[in-house]
């Protein structure tokens, strides 16, 4: 076994391993933090493809991105976690059924042929000079430009669909609009009054 | 190329060690450890804490946070166009155009229905 | 290191070897590596131990005060005295917080914060890893700080803490896009994404350096990084005048000291990076004209320039007031952004007609050199 295969072996343990916390943990900050450790393992598994962009980038948009809105998600919503795990038995086995099902189809659509060094080759090692970048640049903004311009139409759908979802105008909330607030004059809210004074004996009787 | 990872590696679980090792030797091995209740409570301007501090917050945050994701993977689309620009030259400028034109797009409709407002 | 060696009797010398030769091959590996890596840390430590000292002693100056001046000479020992004090004292663990997620948060900010300086080239190939996606690199471990920010918040469980996390989250998050952008730009001016190659495109002097075409970049990316950290005058996550000390107000003892040590040591890597994106790393600033040992190119250079920039964070600490949280957020969104899109179809247009800085014998000749 060579020393990349180790690695490789050791990575992959841990990615099971952290994606079985993800469903197992009880607080599901828990399985958040699970779940940022299946995609670093991930991460390290295509380096060892020498797919070198993509895994630095998985880590970029999906732990330093993605799961920060999960992590928000879940830290803020205030579930009640009692009460979701007492139905847990009650729909275990049909759980369990439904898992069972979906393996089997897996295996049937995608099936073991379709795996192995004789479907994919591994992948040629490159030199320490070797930009994967570079290479993945070259192909992306050129023969496959029509698929990367319609990613920036999914992207846009993305922005007015987390808007019109997101955006709700509470009538009845009140907030400062500080701008409003520094450009109030003295002659806004002072009146000056001209008036006598009056003496306390005055106010007495 | 992937030599180059292995110290990058090492590195990695070194600055998680030392972080592990300074809290494990100062706060367990060292430092008293004298709990009583008062001390542990959360600290509240000398008020005990009356609820669980976790609160629901504006959904604004989550708005803020997909907003977030999205130009995040934008700029996961421009740093391989910036490093090959001089290969693939006026016409990669031109796609870049369109994809930063569709994004701008969106940007401006963001801005105008005031998600970027912050109240 | 030579007269060490031929001090050493021959013996000793040659059962070095042989039991280094003797070693598994991943052993030499990590040894080697371990090496490397504790030459880097050490001096990091000792830096941001110096930091807080300089930071207290500038301040107190700006500020017509004296600054720390009672342990040791002139107070040079006030970092070590308050390492040693932080680690005697108790970590207090708040009843209901989380406790493995509270112990978790500072560690979790540090790691990162330090993983980083893996691929900061010191001069021409000293570096410990030449990473061809170096700066994608830095940009995902920096991505990974807001974490022990959140996690910190809540697993504390106290309100002031919650909305320090709140606060600073979306606030990172939001000049994390500036700063991206930035660098999109840098990576234009370098065409890589390899730190070496970066500070390589940049050679020639004071005047070749990226800061002349890039300034509005830079001026982002600094005050991003500002904004990053945390720092004042966007420090609104801690305000301690608001919420006495946002996140971390529960932490106490060396959890409290892993959080400040990772704070210092995100801004040395800002201003090192700064220095190196922007103004040519560790290359002289005389260019090719210096031969002098001191004025040419070398290590020295970066640590000057990379003094300077820590140093502007303290000067920013005590010139401007906090910003309000609204104009933090317009400040990021609606101004940076826009700022960095504009910029780069400019730089893009001058990079493809070979305008300016990208005339093609300019980079021809500094390419060749």
């Amino acid at each position: 076994m060579t020393f990349f295969e180790v690695v490789f072996y050791a990575f992959s343990t841990l990615m099971v391993v952290a994606a079985l916390g993800v469903v197992s943990a009880r607080n599901p900050v828990h399985s958040v933090l699970f779940l940022v450790l299946t995609f670093f393992a991930g991460s390290a598994i295509w380096l060892l493809l020498e797919a070198e962009f993509l895994a630095i980038t998985l880590v970029l948009v999906y732990v330093g991105a993605v799961m920060v809105l999960f992590l928000f998600v879940v830290m803020m919503l205030d579930i009640n976690i009692t009460r979701m795990r007492e139905g847990l038995m009650r729909y275990a086995p049909f759980g369990i059924a439904i898992a069972i099902l979906l393996i089997v189809q897996m295996i049937m659509v995608v099936g073991p042929e379709n795996f192995g060094l004789q479907a994919f080759a591994a992948p040629e090692l490159h030199g320490a000079d070797y930009s994967n970048t570079k290479e993945l640049g070259r192909v992306l903004y050129t023969d496959y430009v029509y698929a990367f311009e319609l990613a920036s139409v999914i992207l846009l759908v993305a922005i007015v669909a987390a808007i019109t979802l997101t955006m709700r105008r509470r009538p009845n909330t009140r907030h400062q609009i500080p701008g409003e607030q520094m450009k109030v004059m003295k002659q806004d809210r002072l009146r000056i009054v001209n008036m006598k004074s009056e003496t306390i004996d005055s106010e007495d009787k | 190329m992937l030599e180059n990872y292995i110290p990058v590696l090492i590195f990695i679980c070194v600055g998680l060690f030392v972080g592990v090792a300074m809290i494990a030797l100062g706060g367990f091995i060292l430092a008293p450890s004298k709990p009583d209740e008062v001390k542990n409570s959360p600290y509240e301007c000398g008020f005990s804490a009356f609820e669980d501090a976790r609160l629901k917050f504006d959904v604004r945050f989550y708005l803020v946070a997909i907003l977030f994701i999205i130009f995040d993977l934008e700029i996961a689309f421009l740093f391989p166009w910036a490093i090959v620009l001089e290969d693939v030259g006026l016409f990669g400028i031109l796609a870049m155009g369109i994809f930063l034109g569709i994004l701008v797009i969106g940007f401006i409709y963001e801005w105008k229905k005031g998600a970027l407002e912050w109240e | 290191m030579e007269w060490l060696l031929s001090l050493t009797p021959d013996f000793i010398l040659e059962f070095a070897l042989e039991f280094w030769g003797w070693l598994p091959m991943w052993l030499q590996v990590l040894a080697e590596n371990m090496l490397y890596i504790v030459m880097i840390m050490v001096p990091l430590m000792l830096c941001v131990a110096y930091v807080t000292y300089a930071e207290r002693k500038i301040i107190g100056y700006m500020q017509v005060r004296l600054g720390p001046n009672r342990v040791g000479p002139k107070g040079w020992l006030q970092p070590i005295a308050d390492a040693v004090k932080l680690m005697f004292k108790e970590v207090i663990i708040p009843t209901n917080s989380n406790k493995f997620l509270f112990l978790f948060a500072p560690i979790l900010t540090l790691g990162p914060a330090l993983a980083a300086w893996a691929v900061i080239p010191f001069f021409d190939g000293v570096q410990l890893s030449n990473l061809n996606a170096g700066l994608l690199y830095i940009l995902a471990l920096t991505s990974m700080g807001v974490y022990g920010v959140i996690i910190a918040g809540w697993s504390s469980n106290s309100k002031y803490a919650i909305l320090g996390a709140l606060r600073s989250a979306a606030q990172v998050v939001a000049y994390e896009i500036a700063m991206g952008f930035a660098l999109v730009g840098v990576l234009m001016a370098a065409g890589s994404l390899n730190l070496g190659d970066i500070i390589a495109r940049q050679a020639g002097g004071f005047t070749s350096w990226f800061w002349l075409p890039l300034f509005p970049l830079l001026a982002v990316y600094f005050i991003s990084g500002v904004a990053e950290t945390n720092r004042a005058p966007f420090d609104v996550a801690e305000g301690e005048s608001e919420i006495v000390a946002g996140f971390h107000v529960d932490y106490s003892g060396m959890a409290f000291a892993v959080f400040f040590l990772a704070e210092y040591a995100n801004i040395i890597l800002i201003a090192a990076l700064t220095s190196l994106m922007f103004f040519g790393g560790w290359m002289s600033p005389f260019g090719s004209m210096a031969d002098h040992a001191l004025l040419g190119d070398g290590t020295h250079w970066f640590i000057l320039k990379t003094m300077f920039f820590i140093y502007m964070f303290l000067w920013f600490r005590a010139t401007f007031p906090r910003y309000r949280y609204d104009q933090i957020m317009r400040l990021g969104w609606k101004v940076f952004i826009p700022v960095t899109i504009v910029w780069i179809f400019v730089e893009a247009v001058m990079v493809v007609m070979q305008w300016g800085p990208w005339a093609v014998e300019t980079v021809a000749a500094v390419g060749g050199a």
